[in-house]
Formats: structure tokens, C-alpha cells, sequence
């Protein structure tokens, strides 16, 4: 899938706004600032994929993009596991790091990043008319190469390339660590283009 | 020779031990749909295709083993679309049957994620590592 600039600026752009409502949201469940930095568009060689998505053991919610867009792709929150610990102890009052990840955590891990792919949907939905909602959503503990292969497995039958759109999440209190990936599918980015389209119109 | 962070997807390996050679395929999806630009990426066209390249290299079919390595369900309570790996099991082991190849070593299933490595000097060495941290050697 060959983007041209406007599209890449586009598609980074959507995905900005969501990325900024779901870091919001995230913000005030913990009550402390999140940095977000600038998001990055890339379309990726499914043989090259090891290249984008490390191997390290993450804790990845991932929801299905549905709504007015059938199967539009996926969206995935990935924290490394120190964060889901930390974030787990923020809410319930608990103060034990050097533990290993257990039931609550992982309850914890898809509330947070079912509350946060919400808000990304939401906003960006909103900002194109459309009703964009996120499956119920899949948890795995696992490393992360495996989880995104298996994803992209889904999506890549007859194409060898997905776009893939990353922005980083940080916060010092607690300190914590995560990232939003979003996958659209080739009908997902048309319509999106098409309807960004449209809302540049009145300016052009 | 190796692959990383495999999901559910699988490593096919065929071993040729009276040559020290191996072939890995890194196999995604169980079905081409006569898709042909990349036989690796699929169950029912890797098989063949490996063999093939094997028996370029000198290799006789009667010679190999295999070993198929992968195929995890990651994904807790999800929807049935995301377990390609049971598919992705049965293809392999399928395809691998009707071209008479013997499974030597085979660890799939399971929830958790692999990288395989292999080594195809001498009888061959395979070292397999678990996303829960636990590695095998063999």
C-alpha cells in the first residue's frame, strides 16, 4: 500500500487526534500528566515487520476496528510490563513492583486500554461523521513480534504490506511507558482519505 | 537460521542430515487462494516450494524430515478470526503428510509466543524459546 504525503499527513493526523483524546483519558485515570510524542506513519514490508515491532515481552490490548467501517483494521495498546504493574498499584492503592503479572493486572490492563481506544474512536469518529466502535477487546502477554504477526496474519491475504501508525505515551507519575498502534485495512484508508477529502473541500 | 516472535504463525523446518542442509519457512496464513507472489507466506505453498529449493540444493524428498514449530492462540477471549494458528497447524501438517515427509520434532499450540533457531550443522540442533521464558534445546 503506497501512501502519497498528503495521505501519510492525513492518516497521521486522524490518528493525532485520537491518540491525543485516548492519552487524555488515560491522564485522568491516573491524574497525572502523559506526554505524547509526534505520531509516525509508516507502510511496512510484512517480511520487515521484526524491524518495527520488537520481541520484548509486552502486555498488547487489541480491539477490532468496527462501527459504519466493517473490519477496518486493528488497534492495539502495548505497555511493557512494568507499566501494567505500576498502573494496576495506581489504581488500587497498592504499592508491589517486583512482582510477577497476575489476574489483576491483567483485568486492569484491557480496562485501561478498552477506556483509552474508546476515546481514540470516539474522537476520531466524531471528527468524520462516521460511528467507529472498538470490538470487545483481546488481551496477550506475550512477545510483541508474535502478537503483531498474528494480527497482520489476519489482515494481509492478498497484500504483503500494512500501514502501521505509532505514537509513544509517557508519564513520570507513576512512571510508565506505552504505545497505541493503529493497523487500518486498505478500506478503512480509503474511506478515511475519501472523507478527509471531504473535509478539507471547504478550504481548498 | 532462525525466526522471531512467532505468533500464530509457524516455523516449518526440513532437515536434509546426510547434507547438513535445512530450509526454514516462515509460514503465515494457511491458504494461498492461488495467490503466488509469496509461496513462504503460505501453508499449502511453502511446503512445495521448500521442498523444491531442498532438492535444487541436491536433497532427495526421502531424505528430509520436518520440523513444525509454532501456531499459538495468543489471544484471550477473542473473536474466533484472530486463532489462525490451529489453521495454520493443520495445514502444515496436512500438506506435509501428502507429500509422505516425517514430522521429526513438532511444538505448536499452546498460548505463548516462540523464536526458533536452528542450527544445520552435524545431526542438527534446534533451540526453541518461549515467551514465558522457558527454552528448550535439542
Amino acid at each position: 500500500m503506497e501512501l502519497d504525503s498528503i495521505q501519510k499527513d492525513a492518516l497521521s493526523e486522524f490518528g493525532n487526534i485520537g491518540a491525543a483524546h485516548a492519552a487524555t483519558s488515560l491522564s485522568q485515570m491516573l491524574m497525572s500528566p502523559i506526554e505524547m510524542t509526534v505520531p509516525e506513519v509508516q507502510g511496512v514490508d510484512i517480511s520487515e515487520l521484526h524491524n518495527y515491532i520488537s520481541n520484548e515481552i509486552s502486555a498488547m490490548v487489541v480491539f477490532q476496528i468496527q462501527g459504519e467501517v466493517t473490519d477496518g483494521g486493528y488497534i492495539v495498546v502495548s505497555m511493557p510490563r512494568e507499566t501494567v504493574i505500576r498502573l494496576t498499584n495506581q489504581m488500587l492503592g497498592t504499592t508491589e513492583t517486583d512482582r510477577e503479572i497476575d489476574e489483576m493486572d491483567r483485568s486492569a490492563a484491557i480496562e485501561i486500554g478498552n477506556i483509552m481506544i474508546s476515546a481514540f474512536l470516539d474522537a476520531t469518529a466524531e471528527l468524520l461523521g462516521i460511528i467507529m466502535l472498538p470490538s470487545p477487546p483481546a488481551l496477550a502477554i506475550d512477545m510483541a513480534h508474535a502478537a503483531f504477526a498474528s494480527i497482520v496474519a489476519q489482515m494481509v491475504g492478498d497484500v504483503n504490506d500494512v500501514l502501521i501508525f505509532n505514537t509513544v505515551l509517557t508519564g513520570d507519575a507513576p512512571p510508565i511507558y506505552g504505545s497505541i498502534y493503529m493497523l487500518p485495512n486498505a478500506e478503512l484508508m480509503q474511506q478515511l482519505s475519501l472523507m478527509l477529502e471531504r473535509l478539507m473541500e471547504p478550504f481548498a | 537460521m532462525g525466526t522471531i516472535g512467532l505468533g500464530s504463525c509457524i516455523a516449518l523446518i526440513l532437515h536434509d542430515r546426510r547434507r547438513s542442509l535445512a530450509g526454514l519457512a516462515h509460514i503465515m496464513l494457511p491458504e494461498s487462494r492461488g495467490s503466488a507472489d509469496r509461496p513462504g507466506k503460505f501453508a499449502d505453498t511453502a511446503v512445495s516450494v521448500l521442498i523444491e529449493e531442498m532438492e535444487k540444493d541436491g536433497s532427495t524428498r526421502f531424505s528430509l524430515a520436518a520440523i513444525v514449530v509454532g501456531g499459538a492462540s495468543m489471544f484471550e477471549f477473542s473473536a474466533n478470526a484472530l486463532n489462525i494458528g490451529e489453521r495454520n497447524i493443520a495445514a502444515v501438517k496436512d500438506r506435509l503428510r501428502e507429500e509422505g515427509l516425517r514430522i521429526e520434532h513438532e511444538e505448536t499450540g499452546g498460548r505463548v509466543g516462540r523464536s526458533v533457531y536452528y542450527w544445520p550443522e552435524g545431526k542438527g540442533r534446534l533451540i526453541i524459546k518461549r515467551a514465558d521464558g522457558t527454552c528448550v534445546e535439542i
